[in-house]
C-alpha cells in the first residue's frame, strides 16, 4: 500500500510539472467558463435542423418562431414566382399553406404541420374552455389485472411522448470529463514510456500491479470527485451517482490503460482513443435512448443514470447487468497489463497483429500452458459478454434476416478467436509438444469458456430473458451439449493450424466459424 | 519549395506507412455510419408518423362500444388492425389467447368529454410501445371531436412529409462528416508537432534549410489533404446512397477549408503549448468553443455546410469566401507567431 501512494504521489507532481509553464490553471478556468456560458446560451438556439426551411408568409398567418425556419414576408405578387425558384420552400397564407410536389417542401411541411399543430394547442388552451379545447380524455387500465384503480386520465394532445432524449444527454454528461481524464492517463503512460523513465521504475522494488494501480489512483480520484460534482450541479443522489459511473469509469481507464502498451507514437495514440472514444459513447448512449423500449436497454449504465433522474427505481440485477461486465472487464485488463508492463515487451516494435500475439504470448504462462490456456478462456468472458451486447443490440434494432445472419457470424467469430488465439500462439512458437496436448488445451479452453459464460449469465441474462436471440447467443439449454460443441469447433480450428503449417490461422478459424455460425442457426431454428 | 514538398511527402509517407492510423480512420468512418443507421431507427421509433411511412405497424386492438366509427377509421388508416367485441370480458378472453395485444373500450353515447378507457398489458416495455403508436391516431381522434363540438383549430389537417430524418441527415450526419475528418487533422498536426517537440527532432529539422514557416506548413498540407480525401470518400458514399446533395463542390472545399483552420488552430495551439496533453487538451477546448460561438453569431460553417447541400438559393460562394477570409486571418496570425521563432 504504501508503495502505492508513493507512486501516485509522484504521478500527480508529475502532472504538475506538464502542466507549469505553459498553460496556467487561470487560463484552462477561464476557457471552462467560457464554454459554459456558451453552452448556457446555445441551450436554446441549437435544435435539430437549424435553419432549413425558407418560409413566406402573408395574410393573417401565425406566427412562427422556431430555429428551423427562417421566415420572410412575403405577397400575393412574388409568392408563386419565389416558391417555384425554390427562393422559399412554402407559402403560409393565413389558414392555408401552399407548397411544391418536391422533397424539401414536403418535408418543410412536415416540420411546419408538426409546430403549428403544437402552437394551435397551446393557443386552444389559453383561450377556450377546457372541456371545449378537448374532448377527448383517456383512462389507462391494466389488462392483466382489470380490477386494478385506473391511471389518472390524459389528454392526448396535451401527451409529449417518453423520449429520454434530455436525460440521456445529461447522463452523458458525466462521461466527457472521464473521457478527458483517462486521456490525460495515456498521456502519462506514454510519456514514461518514451523518455524510458518506466524503466526505472520497474528496477524499483515495486511490483507492475502496484505502478498501474498508483499511477491511476489520482485519476480515478479526480474522477469520483468529478462524478460527485456533476450529480451535485445537476441536483442527482451524490452516492447513487457515483455507484453508477464507477464502474463506466473503470471500464474507461481499462481501456485506456491498454492504449499505451500497445502503441508507440502519439498520432497512433490519439486515433485509438478517438476511436475508443466513439466506440464508447456509441455503446454507452444508445442502449440509453431505448430505456422504455426494451429491456436491453439496461446493458448501458446511462440508462441507470436515466431512470435516476426520473426518479424511478431499479433493481439490484438491473444495477448487475451493465456493471458487473465492466467492473470485471477491469479487473482482467489490469492483471494483464501488469503481465505486460515489463521492458521486454514495451520495447519491441511490431505491427499490431504480431503485437497483439506477442502479448498474448507474455500472458500464458509457459510452464502451465493449461491453467493458463483455462483461465484465459474464462477471464476472457466479460469483454466478449460486452461485445455480444453489442451485435445483439444491433441484431434486434435492424430486424432484416442478413443482418442476423451477418450477427451471427460475427458472434461465432469472436467467440472462437477468444478460444482459440492462445493455443494458436503457443504452436506458433512451438510450445506444445504432441496433438494430443493440443486436444488437451482446446478441451479446457471451451470449458474455462463455458464455465465463465455460465456463471455471467448466472446473474444477468434474466434481464434480457425475454430479448430475442439470447437463446443463441449465451447458449441456453443442456451444458454437455454446448460444452461438446465449443470442444469440437475450438478443435478443429487449433488442429487444423497446428497439423497443417502451410493454412493460416485465419483460413483454420474460417472453417471453425462457419461450423459454429451453422450450429447457432441449427440452436435457433425457427427464427431463421 | 523543395524541401516544403520533400517534407509534405515525409508526412504523408509516415501515415501511410503506420497502417494503423489508416485501419483506425476506417473503423471510424464505420463507426460513424453505423451509429447514425442507428439513430436513424431509433427516431422512427420515438417518430410514430415514420413508422407508419414504412409500414412497420403490426398491431390488433380490440374495440367495444357502440360510438366507435370515427375511432375504427382513424385506427385502420395508420394500419391497425381491428376487431370488434361486444363486451370488455370477450376482448379480454381473446387477450388472453393472443389475438388482441390492447383493448380500447368507447362509451356508449356521445358526450361533451368523451372518455376512452385503454387496456394496457401488465409488461411496461410492451405497453409504451403500444402507447408510442396509438399517440398520433389519439390526437387524430381528439381533433375530429373538437372539429364535432365546432371549436375552431387552424393547421390541425396539413400533411407534409415526416422530417425527423430529412433534418437529421441535413443538419447532423453530413456536417458531423465533413467535420470529423477535419477535426482529425487537427489532431495530427498537433500530435505530429508535439512529437517533434517532446522527442526533441525539431532542432534536427531546422539545421537543414526548413523554415518553421516550411516545416508546420508542410504539416498542415498533409492533414487537409488526408482530410479532402475523407471527404470526398463520403460524399461519394452519401450519393451512392441517393442522397440528394447540391453544390458538390463546395461541399469538398468546404471540408478542406475546415480541415485548414483546425490544423491552423492545432499549430498554433501546439506551438504555444508545446507537449502533448496542453496542446490536445487546449485544442479541442478551443475548437468546441469557436464552433459554439460561430452558432451564436449565425455563421457557423456547420450551417453552411447543411444549407449548400438542401440547395439553398442564398447560400453559395460569398458564403465560402467568407471562410477563406477567416483562414487567411488564421495563416496569418500563425506566420507572425513562426516568424518571431525563426528570428530567435
Amino acid at each position: 500500500m504504501r508503495q502505492i501512494w508513493t507512486i501516485a504521489l509522484r504521478e500527480v507532481l508529475r502532472v504538475r510539472r506538464r502542466f507549469s509553464g505553459g498553460v496556467s490553471p487561470l487560463f484552462v478556468l477561464l476557457l471552462l467558463g467560457a464554454l459554459g456560458v456558451l453552452g448556457f446560451l446555445l441551450r436554446d438556439s441549437v435544435t435539430l435542423g437549424y435553419g432549413l426551411y425558407r418560409v413566406g408568409v402573408m395574410g393573417d398567418a401565425a406566427e412562427i418562431r422556431d430555429a428551423r425556419f427562417v421566415v420572410t414576408p412575403v405577397d400575393a405578387s412574388n409568392a408563386d414566382a419565389l416558391l417555384a425558384q425554390r427562393a422559399l420552400d412554402l407559402v403560409v397564407d393565413g389558414a392555408q399553406v401552399v407548397t411544391r410536389d418536391d422533397q424539401k417542401s414536403q418535408y418543410a411541411l412536415g416540420a411546419l404541420k408538426r409546430y403549428l399543430s403544437k402552437q394551435t394547442i397551446l393557443e386552444l388552451a389559453a383561450t377556450q374552455e377546457m372541456t371545449r379545447a378537448f374532448p377527448l380524455r383517456v383512462q389507462v387500465y391494466d389488462l392483466d389485472a382489470p380490477q386494478q384503480a385506473p391511471s389518472e386520465p390524459f389528454i392526448p394532445s396535451l401527451r409529449t411522448p417518453p423520449t429520454p432524449f434530455g436525460q440521456v444527454i445529461t447522463a452523458f454528461l458525466y462521461i466527457m470529463p472521464l473521457t478527458f481524464i483517462s486521456i490525460f492517463f495515456t498521456s502519462s503512460f506514454m510519456e514514461e514510456k518514451i523518455k524510458r523513465r518506466l524503466t526505472l521504475l520497474l528496477s524499483a522494488p515495486l511490483t507492475p500491479f502496484q505502478i498501474i494501480i498508483g499511477k491511476m489512483l489520482p485519476y480515478l480520484v479526480f474522477a469520483v470527485l468529478m462524478t460527485m460534482g456533476i450529480a451535485w450541479l445537476t441536483g442527482a443522489p451524490l452516492w447513487l451517482a457515483v455507484a453508477i459511473y464507477m464502474p463506466t469509469s473503470l471500464f474507461i481507464f481499462a481501456i485506456y490503460l491498454m492504449v499505451p502498451l500497445f502503441y508507440r507514437t502519439f498520432q497512433d495514440t490519439t486515433f485509438i482513443s478517438m476511436f475508443v472514444t466513439t466506440m464508447t459513447a456509441v455503446y454507452l448512449v444508445f442502449p440509453a435512448m431505448f430505456a422504455d423500449v426494451s429491456e436491453l436497454a439496461y446493458m448501458s449504465p446511462l440508462t441507470l443514470a436515466v431512470k435516476m433522474y426520473r426518479g424511478e427505481p431499479f433493481g439490484v440485477q438491473e444495477y448487475l447487468f451493465p456493471s458487473l461486465p465492466m467492473i470485471l472487464v477491469f479487473g482482467v485488463t489490469v492483471t494483464i497489463a501488469a503481465r505486460l508492463l515489463h521492458e521486454e515487451f514495451l520495447m519491441t516494435y511490431y505491427g499490431i497483429g504480431r503485437k497483439f500475439a506477442d502479448a498474448l504470448y507474455w500472458i500464458i504462462d509457459r510452464r502451465k500452458p493449461a491453467r493458463s490456456i483455462f483461465l484465459m478462456s474464462f477471464a476472457s468472458i466479460p469483454a466478449v459478454y460486452l461485445m455480444q451486447l453489442v451485435i445483439l443490440a444491433v441484431a434486434s434494432n435492424l430486424p432484416l434476416r442478413a443482418l442476423l445472419i451477418a450477427a451471427l457470424v460475427a458472434s461465432a467469430a469472436l467467440e472462437e478467436t477468444v478460444k482459440t488465439m492462445g493455443i494458436a500462439v503457443l504452436i506458433e512458437r512451438g510450445e506444445t509438444h504432441s496433438l494430443r496436448q493440443i486436444v488437451w488445451l482446446a478441451f479446457l479452453s471451451a470449458l474455462g469458456f463455458l464455465a465463465g459464460e455460465k456463471l455471467l449469465t448466472l446473474v444477468s441474462v434474466s434481464v434480457v430473458s425475454q430479448a430475442f436471440l439470447a437463446t443463441a447467443l449465451f447458449s441456453g439449454g443442456l451444458l454437455l451439449v454446448p460444452l461438446a460443441a465449443h470442444f469440437s469447433f475450438t478443435a478443429i480450428i487449433v488442429l487444423l493450424y497446428a497439423r497443417f503449417r502451410r493454412v493460416p490461422y485465419w483460413v483454420a478459424l474460417g472453417v471453425g466459424v462457419i461450423l459454429h455460425t451453422l450450429y447457432n442457426a441449427l440452436i435457433l431454428g425457427g427464427a431463421l | 519549395m523543395r524541401p516544403f514538398w520533400a517534407l509534405l511527402k515525409r508526412e504523408l509517407a509516415s501515415v501511410a506507412r503506420e497502417r494503423t492510423i489508416l485501419i483506425a480512420i476506417l473503423i471510424q468512418l464505420f463507426i460513424a455510419s453505423f451509429s447514425s443507421a442507428l439513430l436513424l431507427g431509433l427516431l422512427s421509433m420515438y417518430d410514430p408518423e415514420s413508422v407508419a411511412i414504412s409500414g412497420r405497424v403490426d398491431m390488433r386492438v380490440g374495440l367495444v362500444g357502440a360510438q366507435v366509427e370515427a375511432l375504427t377509421q382513424i385506427l385502420e388508416a395508420r394500419g391497425i388492425q381491428i376487431t370488434r367485441f361486444e363486451n370488455l370480458d370477450a376482448a379480454r378472453a381473446a387477450y388472453q389467447q393472443g389475438d388482441v395485444e390492447t383493448v380500447i373500450v368507447a362509451p356508449d353515447a356521445a358526450q361533451a368529454v368523451t372518455t376512452l378507457q385503454l387496456y394496457l398489458p401488465h409488461l411496461e416495455v410492451r405497453a409504451s410501445a403500444i402507447q408510442v403508436v396509438l399517440q398520433e391516431p389519439l390526437k387524430q381522434y381528439e381533433n375530429a371531436l373538437r372539429v364535432q363540438n365546432g371549436t375552431p383549430a387552424r393547421y390541425m389537417d396539413l400533411k407534409g412529409a415526416p422530417p425527423t430524418t430529412f433534418e437529421f441527415l441535413y443538419s447532423i450526419i453530413l456536417p458531423v462528416l465533413l467535420f470529423f475528418p477535419a477535426f482529425v487533422a487537427g489532431n495530427l498536426v498537433a500530435d505530429s508537432l508535439a512529437e517533434e517537440f517532446e522527442m526533441n527532432t525539431l532542432e534536427t529539422l531546422l539545421t537543414t534549410p526548413l523554415t518553421w514557416g516550411s516545416i508546420v506548413g508542410a504539416k498542415i498540407a498533409a492533414a487537409i489533404i488526408l482530410a479532402l480525401l475523407q471527404c470526398a470518400l463520403w460524399l461519394a458514399l452519401l450519393s451512392l446512397n441517393r442522397t440528394e446533395l447540391f453544390n458538390l463542390p463546395w461541399l469538398l472545399v468546404m471540408g478542406g477549408l475546415l480541415a485548414a483552420m483546425f490544423g491552423t488552430l492545432a499549430a498554433f495551439v501546439a506551438v504555444t503549448f508545446k507537449n502533448r496533453e496542453q496542446a490536445q487538451f487546449v485544442y479541442a477546448l478551443a475548437l468546441m468553443g469557436l464552433v459554439g460561438a460561430s452558432f451564436l453569431a449565425g455563421v457557423s460553417p456547420l450551417t453552411t455546410i447543411s444549407r449548400l447541400a438542401i440547395g439553398d438559393v442564398y447560400t453559395g460562394a460569398g458564403n465560402v469566401l467568407m471562410f477563406v477570409g477567416v483562414l487567411l486571418v488564421m495563416l496569418f496570425i500563425l506566420a507572425l507567431t513562426l516568424r518571431r521563432r525563426d528570428a530567435r
